[in-house]
């Protein structure tokens, strides 16, 4: 029981969790017949590592987020969350520790105020009022928008940018220790891509474990060290990123790009396995 | 997530190529006709003649099956209803319940019918797309027009509805799953907890549809719509002489039923 | 910085590399040569814009501002705009006036395809004429099946089913939708319902496109084969309008007006955008990924020559002598 609150786990010593899946499957059913999404995946996160999740669509990998959170049971092979193999004592709580965000998650916005919605998630787990309280604050902050000018305002009233990260804070409020995001770029503007780039290196910075799915290798690149490539619900390449291996030519069969930065290395005749990961390095490096 | 509400199953066999129209007063007579009198003998003519379509159709059991298994339990009613309710000479009682011959001749006589009145419809719903026993129906309806009932509108709503329930069956899913990795346990709790649970997903639901709803309104009239224009149709409605020979058909055999 | 797009001198960017191709080339003489599909020559009148707006006031009933002001706007035959703003700026209501769907507040002039645009006749005349793509593929099909929702401004029109058939598979075939005539919309992926929907927009032969954040929803393959199909119509001569917030998409074009709370504050080419710095942040538009370096660059000492808006010209800057 969470009742205690958001309290450090025991036996645990990063703030992040680490993830593992070992020979995952999964399959569901449409129209009669049993449809394979997900075929022994195996993969690992260490704890405050950032990873991105890369495929064409129906590749599975929504499909391995919602596994992940535990919203569907693998049929063969294990998830486990922060070395807590399922069935073990203290699964389910390491469950709650993982957040997931939908794509368009402003969609699921419902409460009267932002306040509100974002309190929604820690009162299911339990939490006594004033950690709600502190959770929902905190979750603010996280997100860049100022409690006293948020917490009234109707979830409808918010334009798209402010949407998702309202969106965001309510996953955010329930102090996850493994963040699965599911294309939380798509349908922003500029200027609001800028600043969910901006939170999610916070997250990094506290040390939260992530796991990112998306179709932006630039920003795959600049987040996360690790990649996972899928291809019908099997797992292409896991781990590190590698330009100076396959990468490219993974990534060119899904069609996306090299990241520019790494694309930018290879073509100054530098190795593009070293490219930095961010504009402001790149100009350091090349001024 | 795929919904087969419609339970259209494509095909090319000749119950599949008549006309929609032709199709529905049909199966709409011969149910009728069903009901008009009680016969063991005209139920079998019918039935024989509903299954003699379907095998035409060339639909696998399976799919007729599937549309029946939801009634299974109305059939079981109505037959245990008539089985140990029903007047007659009972030869085993127990309290209010009595066991009859004609109780059991009346249970298998309106069970039978029921089957067969699904095997009917299965027929016209299993060989006609939606789109096609839409523009059927409008067709058909065309008097109503004259009582200012907007019958084409309805037709598209018809459509419309149609095309989306898909679409609006997978966003419930994808919230309900949003809402339980936000801690909603949707199976706990009594009625009370339980409805209320269903308020973060059918707010969104329906915030999703109204939207839905303008941006659609918009592209329609983006692309040449107006309520109340006369508009021409991709694959018309054509009847033709297997539909004549349909109707024909369908007569003899109502009147072979109901005289039998 | 976060994601600045980026244009690539190959493939990826084939908007960019089409526009700019056929604007080099002697713009006057192609857009005399060949037509948007089904247009009736006779009916073209080559001298007056196409849409010629002039003054336009428009202000959502309710509302303490106007949404557009002090409007004006011309784009001629065969031409390629591309509409830039923040939320809020205007452009999705602009998309919405060009097509005949809102009612303009007040205009000194409002022409699309010589049609008044401020009677009622006029807007629903308009809408033969300019086809408008919005930013939801969901929200676009109407139909059951792939094909019939191509058909469905057709069977608007009045068109005979001999017509149709024929047109529809036209679309079908020019979109790369045959294998999905019948299925049904929500077994396609955003790139599939967007093209859907174009080819539902374009079936009805057309002088001017909008597209209003056309692939704001879509993956990187959805993108970029909605914008290689937009490519491909420009280059046949239909005029286009894109309103767009990624920036590669603005890369390459010959003309980009800037919207801001309802004005146009910019007009010019992608280059010159891109090198007013102090528009693009006051705006919230973001650069293209090598014109950011550049900027770094320039804010650490090493000033290049000419701003680049692709690798290409980044990498000619980066070699030639400080």
């Amino acid at each position: 029981m969470s009742a205690q609150g958001p309290a450090p786990r025991q036996g645990s010593t990063t703030v992040g969790a680490s993830l593992a899946c070992r020979r995952v499957s999964f399959s569901y059913s449409e129209g009669g017949a049993s449809v394979p999404a997900l075929r022994d995946v195996s993969f690992s996160v260490p704890a405050g590592d950032a990873m991105a999740l890369i495929g064409a669509s129906g590749s599975g990998k929504s499909t391995l987020l919602q596994v992940i959170r535990g919203l569907d049971e693998p049929e063969a092979g294990a998830v486990v969350l922060d070395g807590v193999e399922p069935g073990a004592a203290g699964y389910a709580e390491r469950q709650r520790e993982v957040g997931l965000v939908f794509q368009t998650p402003e969609v699921q916005l419902f409460a009267a105020t932002a306040r509100e919605d974002v309190a929604f998630g820690p009162r299911r787990l339990g939490w006594s009022e004033p950690d709600v309280a502190d959770a929902v604050a905190r979750a603010f902050e996280l997100v860049g928008l100022p409690q006293a000018v948020y917490a009234d305002r109707h979830p409808y009233s918010l334009s798209g940018g402010e949407a998702r990260r309202l969106a965001l804070a309510g996953a955010l409020a329930m102090r996850p220790r493994l963040v699965l995001l599911d294309e939380p770029f798509v349908s922003l503007d500029p200027g609001s891509r800028r600043d969910l780039v901006a939170i999610l290196e916070r997250l990094r910075a506290d040390g939260i474990t992530l796991l990112l799915v998306t179709h932006d290798v630039d920003l795959a690149w600049r987040l996360c060290e690790q990649r996972l490539v899928l291809a019908e619900g099997r797992v292409a390449a896991a781990g590190l990123w590698d330009f100076a291996g396959d990468d490219a030519r993974l990534l060119a069969a899904n069609r996306l790009r090299e990241p520019f930065l790494v694309e930018l290395w290879r073509r100054l005749a530098y190795a593009p396995g070293q490219a930095p990961r961010t504009l402001e390095e790149a100009a350091k490096a090349l001024a | 997530m795929r919904a087969t509400i419609a339970q259209y199953y494509p095909g090319t066999s000749p119950i599949h190529r008549l006309d929609p129209r032709a199709k529905f007063v049909a199966v709409t007579a011969m149910a009728v006709a069903l009901f008009l009198r009680d016969s063991f003998a005209g139920l079998a003519v019918f039935a024989a003649a509903a299954a003699l379509a379907y095998g035409l159709s060339r639909v696998p059991i399976a799919w007729f099956w599937r549309a029946f298994r939801p009634l299974l339990w109305l059939v079981g009613l109505t037959f245990l209803a008539q089985l140990l309710f029903a007047p007659g000479d009972a030869f085993f009682s127990l309290g209010f319940l009595h066991l009859s011959w004609r109780g059991i001749e009346l249970a298998a006589y309106l069970s039978l019918r029921l089957v067969v009145l699904v095997l009917i419809g299965s027929v016209l719903t299993l060989t006609t797309p939606p789109m096609a026993l839409t523009d059927g129906l409008v067709w058909l309806g065309r008097p109503l027009r004259r009582l200012r009932v907007p019958t084409d509108e309805l037709a598209l709503i018809v459509t419309i509805a149609l095309r989306f329930i898909p679409t609006l069956l997978a966003e419930f899913d994808t919230i309900m799953r949003a809402q339980r990795a936000r801690g909603v346990d949707f199976h706990r709790g009594g009625l009370r907890q339980r409805v209320r649970n269903l308020q973060p997903v059918l707010v969104p639901l329906f915030v999703v549809s109204f939207r839905r709803a303008d941006d659609l309104a918009l592209a329609m009239e983006a692309r040449c719509y107006r309520p109340g224009i006369a508009r021409t149709r991709l694959h018309p409605l054509r009847a033709g002489w297997a539909d004549v020979a349909l109707l024909a058909t369908t007569t003899v055999v109502i009147a072979a039923g109901l005289l039998l | 910085m976060g994601r600045e797009g980026r244009a690539a001198e190959g493939p990826p960017a084939p908007l960019a590399v089409e526009a700019s191709a056929t604007r080099r080339g002697a713009a006057g003489a192609r857009r005399c040569a060949k037509l948007p599909h089904g247009m009736d020559p006779s009916a073209a009148d080559r001298s007056a814009p196409l849409i010629d707006i002039a003054g336009l006031r428009f202000r959502y009933p309710g509302a303490r501002e106007d949404a557009l002001a002090d409007f004006d706007l011309q784009i001629g035959e065969g031409e390629f705009l591309v509409v830039v703003g923040a939320n809020g700026s205007g452009k999705s209501t602009l998309a919405r006036l060009l097509g005949g769907l809102d009612k303009p507040t007040s205009a000194r002039h409002a022409l699309g395809c010589g049609r008044d645009l401020l009677t009622d006749q006029g807007r629903v005349d308009v809408r033969r004429d300019v086809g408008v793509l919005f930013q939801n593929p969901d929200n676009q099909l109407v139909a059951q099946c792939v094909e019939e929702d191509i058909a469905f401004g057709l069977e608007n029109l009045g068109w005979s089913a001999v017509d149709m058939r024929r047109r529809v598979d036209e679309m079908l075939t020019r979109f790369q939708l045959e294998d999905l005539r019948h299925r049904e919309p929500h077994l396609l992926s955003g790139g599939q319902k967007q093209r859907t929907a174009l080819a539902g927009v374009l079936a009805v032969p057309r002088r001017v496109l909008v597209l209003d954040e056309p692939t704001a929803m879509l993956d990187a393959v959805g993108r970029d084969d909605v914008l290689a199909a937009v490519s491909e119509l420009h280059a046949e001569g239909l005029a286009i309008v894109l309103i767009t917030q990624e920036m590669d998409e603005v890369v390459g074009a010959d003309r980009v007006i800037a919207l801001e709370r309802g004005t146009v504050v910019f007009e010019g080419t992608a280059a010159e955008l891109f090198a007013d710095i102090d528009l693009v942040v006051r705006l919230r538009l973001g650069l293209p990924a090598p014109g950011a370096l550049a900027v770094a660059l320039g804010e650490r000492g090493r000033l290049l020559p000419r701003l680049p808006l692709t690798i290409g010209e980044l990498l000619e800057e980066l070699a030639s002598p400080p």
